[in-house]
C-alpha cells in the first residue's frame, strides 16, 4: 500500500509538467496581453512597456516557463499580475469556499442518490423505478444555470428562506455559512445525483443477479439484508469510481454555479484570471487543481481496497 | 432650475434628453426625489451596493477600472466635481481662475483633514500631482500630461504650469486625476494602499475593511468638512455578484438596496416592479465600431460610407437596447454641452449605399469581418447589423472575442471593424482626441485616421477657452467624422440604475458615478 501510494505520487511529477507547459503554452498563444487588460483606458505606452519588462513578460516564452519553473520549484507560485499578490493568497483565499461547496454538493448528492438508487435496483421495472429514471434524466438534462435560476426564483425570491447569494463563512456562522451554501449545493448535487442514481442503479442490477445474492435469499434473509450486506457494498466500486471523478471536477469546475451565486471559488477565480489574461495565477490554480485531481483519484483506488478486499495493491 | 453659468444658452438639447428620461423613469424618479423632499433626511443604517465585479485597487492613481472609480467618489474628492448637468463646480478646491491659457491657479479649501488626521493642503496637492506624473505604474501620466509643473504659491494656493492649454483639464480633474491622497498614508504604505486605503481620502466616508471577493465596507467621516446635508448613513457595504439576473434578483429580494446597472432587457419589468425605483441615467458612454483605415476594405472611403449608409441606428436602438439609449450622431453623446443637436445620424439610405460601392469600385458588395465582444448584447447587435448590411448586399462575418482579445486586436489593428464601447468623459475632447488625432504608436486611435483637418480642429478644441467656440468645433468635426467615418457611431446608451424604495436622496450625475454624500434610508 505505501509502495502504491509512492508510486502515484511519483506519476504525479510528469502529468503536472505536462499539464502546466501545456497550460502555459495555450495562455501565451492566445490573443490578449495582461498588460492591456489591465490598463485597458491608458495609452501610455511606456508605461505599459516598463510594466512588462518588470513583469518578464517581455522575454521569450520559454524563459518565461523557466523562469515560473525555478520559482516553483522553490515553493514559490508567484504573485498575480492583476492584483500584486502571492498567489498562494489569492488561492488559499478562494479554495475553502470550494471544497466546502464541493463536500456540501457530493452529501446533497448521496442523500438523494443512495434511496432513489436502491430502490429503482430493488423494485425495478415499477412506477418507483420509473419515477427514479425521470428524476435521473432530469437532473441530467437540467442546465446548471436554470437550474440554479429556479432556486434562486423559489426559495430566494418568492419564498425568502434562502440567501440569493454570496458566501458566508461556516466556520464563523455555521447556521449561515449553511443557509448560504445549500442553494448552491442543491444545484450541482442535484446533477451529480442523477449520474449517481443511474450508475448505482445498473451496478446493484448486476449484482442481484449474481449467484451469492440467489444463495443468500434461499438462505432465508429478507430482502434488506441481502441488499445491505450482499448486494450494495458488491455494487459500490463504480459509484465510488464516479465520485472521486466529480470530486475533482467540483473543486475545479463549479464555475457556473460559483459566478451565479456569487461564491468566492476557484472555479470563478480561474476564469476571472484567464479573462485578465493573468498568467501566474492562472498558472497556480490549474497546478492545484490538477494535484487535487490526482489526490482525489488516488483516495478512490485506495478505497476499492477497502470496499473489496480481493483488490490488493503490489 | 436657474441655468449655470456654464451653460450656454439655447442649449436645449440636453435638457430635452434629460427630460425625456425623467418621463421615461417618471413613477420611480419622482418618488425618489418626492420622498425625500417630503421627508426630513434620517442618519443611520448600511446602505448595500451590487456591483458585477470587485474593485482592482484602492489606489485612485493606479487604477484603470470603472468600477473603483465608484468606491473613490465616496472616499476620495477631486479638486473640482460635477454636477447633475455637467457644469464644473468646486471640491477641494474652493475656487479657481486661468490668468492665461497656460495657467491654472486653485484656492484650496481650509479646514479640510485626511481620514489620518494630516491636513490638506498645497503641498499635500503638488504631492499628488508629482506622484501621478512620475509614479513608474501610475494609470494617469497621460491625464495630467500636459501639467509640466506644479507650484506651491501659499499653504492654500496652487498653480499649475501647463506645457499646452488644455481646456479639458478642468473636467479631468474631477476624477481620479484629480483626487487628492493623504502623503503620509502613501508614504508609509506603499503598495499595500492598492489593498487598504484607511486614512487616504478627505471624503464624506472612510475606508474601513476590504475582505476580498466578499465585500468593501467604508463608514461615515464623522469630522466631515462639508457641514452641508449628509453624510446620513453609517455604512455602505459593496458586493460583487457577477451575474446581471441574480444581481437584480438580490434586490427584488431586499438583499441590496442598489444596483449600478440594470440591463435593457431586465428595463421594463424593474420599472413595473413596486418594490423597485429605477433612475435612467443619461451617461457620458460612446457605443462604436472602430473602422480599420490601414488595410482594406476600409482604407476606401466610399466603402465606409456604404457601410454606414446601411445601417438603421433606430432600429438598433429600437429592438437591440429597447429603447435604453439614442442612436448617436457622433462620439459627444447628448449629456454633454458641446452635443450639436442640429446634426442627425446618419440616415439608411440603400440607394445611396449602392451608389457609394459603385464609387468604391465594389458594386456587387464585399465582405468584411466584424470583431465583438461575446456577451448576449453585443451578439444581438451584430446580428442585426449584419442582418442590415446584407440588403445593400454587404457580406458580414462575425468573430466574438473577449475583452482582452478586443484590446490586443484593436492596439495591433488586426481587424476590419471592431466594436469600441468607451464609458465616456465630462470633457467632449475626452470622447475624441485620443480617437481621432494622428498618433504614432499605441493609442486608442485604432481606426489608425490621420486627417490634417481633424488634427487641426482637435488642437483647436484644446486651446480654446470659450465654451460657445469650442462648441462650433465639435459641431464642425462631428460632421467631418460622419464623412471620414473613423467610427461608425451607433447608440449613446442610458445607465439605468436600480434602488430599493428605501433609498433616498440619491442624485444622478450623467458621469454614472454613485455618490452617497446625500443619501439616507427611510
Amino acid at each position: 500500500m505505501g509502495r502504491l501510494v509512492l508510486h502515484r505520487l511519483a506519476a504525479t511529477v510528469p502529468v503536472l509538467l505536462l499539464v502546466t507547459a501545456g497550460v502555459f503554452a495555450l495562455l501565451h498563444l492566445t490573443p490578449g496581453d495582461p498588460i492591456d487588460a489591465m490598463m485597458a483606458e491608458s495609452v501610455d505606452a511606456e508605461a505599459k512597456a516598463s510594466l512588462r519588462k518588470e513583469l518578464g513578460l517581455d522575454r521569450p516564452i520559454h524563459e518565461q516557463y523557466a523562469a515560473w519553473m525555478r520559482r516553483l520549484l522553490r515553493g514559490d507560485l508567484g504573485r498575480s499580475i492583476r492584483n500584486g499578490e502571492p498567489v498562494i493568497e489569492n488561492v488559499s483565499r478562494r479554495i475553502r469556499p470550494s471544497l466546502e461547496l464541493a463536500l456540501l454538493a457530493m452529501a446533497v448528492s448521496l442523500l438523494i442518490a443512495f434511496p432513489v438508487g436502491i430502490v429503482s435496483a430493488a423494485r425495478r421495472n415499477t412506477a418507483v423505478d420509473r419515477a427514479g429514471t425521470s428524476f435521473a434524466l432530469f437532473g441530467i438534462c437540467m442546465p446548471n444555470f436554470l437550474l440554479a435560476l429556479l432556486l434562486i426564483f423559489l426559495f430566494g425570491v418568492t419564498l425568502r428562506w434562502l440567501p440569493i447569494s454570496g458566501y458566508t463563512d461556516p466556520v464563523e456562522e455555521p447556521l449561515n455559512g449553511l443557509r448560504s451554501l445549500l442553494l448552491p449545493a442543491v444545484t450541482l448535487g442535484l446533477a451529480l445525483a442523477a449520474v449517481i442514481t443511474r450508475t448505482l442503479r445498473s451496478s446493484m442490477l448486476e449484482a442481484l443477479g449474481e449467484d451469492y445474492v440467489r444463495t443468500a435469499r434461499a438462505k432465508g434473509l429478507s430482502e434488506w439484508r441481502v441488499i445491505r450486506g450482499h448486494v450494495l457494498k458488491n455494487a459500490l466500486i463504480p459509484v465510488v469510481t464516479v465520485l472521486g471523478l466529480q470530486l475533482g471536477t467540483l473543486i475545479g469546475g463549479a464555475v457556473i454555479t460559483e459566478y451565479v451565486f456569487a461564491l468566492p471559488g476557484v472555479g470563478r477565480l480561474v476564469v476571472e484570471a484567464v479573462f485578465a489574461r493573468d498568467y501566474p495565477l492562472v498558472q497556480g490554480v490549474i497546478l492545484l487543481i490538477a494535484l487535487g485531481f490526482i489526490l482525489s483519484n488516488l483516495l478512490v483506488d485506495l478505497l476499492y481496497g477497502w470496499i473489496d478486499p480481493r483488490i490488493r495493491y503490489r | 432650475m436657474a441655468a449655470t453659468a456654464s451653460e450656454p444658452a439655447g442649449d436645449f438639447t440636453r435638457r430635452d434628453f434629460m427630460k425625456a428620461c425623467a418621463a421615461a423613469s417618471a413613477v420611480s424618479v419622482v418618488g425618489l426625489v418626492r420622498r425625500a423632499t417630503a421627508e426630513a433626511p434620517k442618519k443611520g443604517g448600511t446602505l448595500r451596493v451590487g456591483f458585477y465585479i470587485e474593485a482592482a485597487t484602492m489606489d485612485p492613481h493606479l487604477s484603470g477600472s470603472k468600477v473603483d472609480r465608484q468606491i473613490y467618489h465616496n472616499i476620495f474628492e477631486p479638486l473640482v466635481t460635477l454636477d447633475v448637468k455637467l457644469g464644473i463646480k468646486p471640491g477641494l478646491a474652493e475656487s479657481w481662475r486661468q490668468p492665461d491659457s497656460k495657467t491654472l491657479v486653485f484656492k484650496l479649501r481650509r479646514g479640510v483633514k485626511f481620514h489620518d488626521g494630516t491636513d490638506f493642503n498645497a503641498e499635500a496637492a503638488r504631492f499628488n500631482f508629482d506622484r501621478m506624473k512620475t509614479e513608474p505604474k501610475s494609470v494617469r501620466k497621460g491625464e495630467v500630461a500636459s501639467i509640466d509643473s506644479v507650484d506651491v504659491l501659499d499653504s492654500y494656493a496652487i498653480k499649475l504650469n501647463l506645457k499646452r492649454p488644455d481646456a479639458a483639464l478642468l473636467a479631468t480633474l474631477t476624477d481620479r486625476a484629480g483626487m487628492m491622497i493623504s502623503p503620509k498614508v502613501v508614504q508609509e504604505r506603499g503598495a499595500e494602499l492598492g489593498r487598504n486605503a484607511r486614512g487616504a481620502g478627505t471624503g464624506p466616508f472612510e475606508f474601513v475593511e476590504w475582505i476580498k471577493d466578499d465585500h468593501l465596507l467604508i463608514k461615515r467621516n464623522e469630522s466631515y468638512w462639508n457641514k452641508e446635508g449628509g453624510p446620513y448613513l453609517d455604512r455602505i457595504r459593496y458586493r460583487p455578484i457577477p451575474d446581471d439576473t441574480v444581481k437584480l434578483q438580490s434586490l427584488q429580494a431586499g438583499e441590496i438596496d442598489v444596483i449600478d446597472y440594470v440591463q435593457p432587457r431586465d428595463v421594463a419589468a424593474v420599472k413595473a416592479d413596486r418594490n423597485v425605483a429605477v433612475v435612467d441615467v443619461p451617461s457620458l458612454a460612446d457605443f462604436a465600431y472602430q473602422l480599420n483605415h490601414t488595410r482594406p476594405p476600409f482604407n476606401n472611403k466610399a466603402l465606409r460610407q456604404a457601410l454606414a449608409h446601411s445601417l438603421d441606428l433606430e432600429q438598433i436602438v429600437k429592438g437591440v437596447w429597447l429603447n435604453v439609449g439614442r442612436p448617436a450622431n457622433g462620439p459627444i453623446p447628448p449629456t454633454s454641452w458641446a452635443y450639436d443637436k442640429s446634426i442627425a445620424p446618419i440616415k439608411r439610405d440603400l440607394a445611396k449605399a449602392r451608389a457609394k460601392l459603385a464609387e468604391g469600385g465594389q458594386s456587387g458588395g464585399f465582405t468584411f469581418t466584424m470583431t465583438t465582444n461575446n456577451l448576449p448584447i453585443n451578439i444581438q447587435e451584430a446580428e442585426v447589423i449584419q442582418a442590415q448590411v446584407r440588403e445593400a448586399s454587404i457580406t458580414m462575418k462575425i468573430k466574438l472575442v473577449d475583452a482582452a482579445t478586443l484590446l490586443s486586436d484593436g492596439n495591433s489593428r488586426n481587424f476590419d471593424m471592431i466594436s469600441y464601447q468607451w464609458s465616456g468623459r465630462p470633457d467632449p475632447d475626452g470622447n475624441t482626441y485620443q480617437f481621432f488625432r494622428t498618433t504614432p504608436g499605441t493609442s486608442l486611435n485604432w481606426s489608425g485616421i490621420s486627417n490634417p483637418q481633424i488634427d487641426s480642429l482637435l488642437d483647436r478644441t484644446r486651446e480654446v477657452s470659450s465654451q460657445a467656440e469650442r462648441k462650433k468645433l465639435y459641431g464642425e468635426l462631428t460632421r467631418l467624422l460622419q464623412d471620414e467615418l473613423p467610427m461608425v457611431f451607433i447608440v449613446h446608451p442610458v445607465e439605468p440604475k436600480a434602488f430599493s424604495p428605501r433609498v433616498q436622496g440619491y442624485e444622478p450625475i450623467p458621469d454614472g458615478m454613485m455618490r452617497f454624500k446625500d443619501v439616507w434610508l427611510r
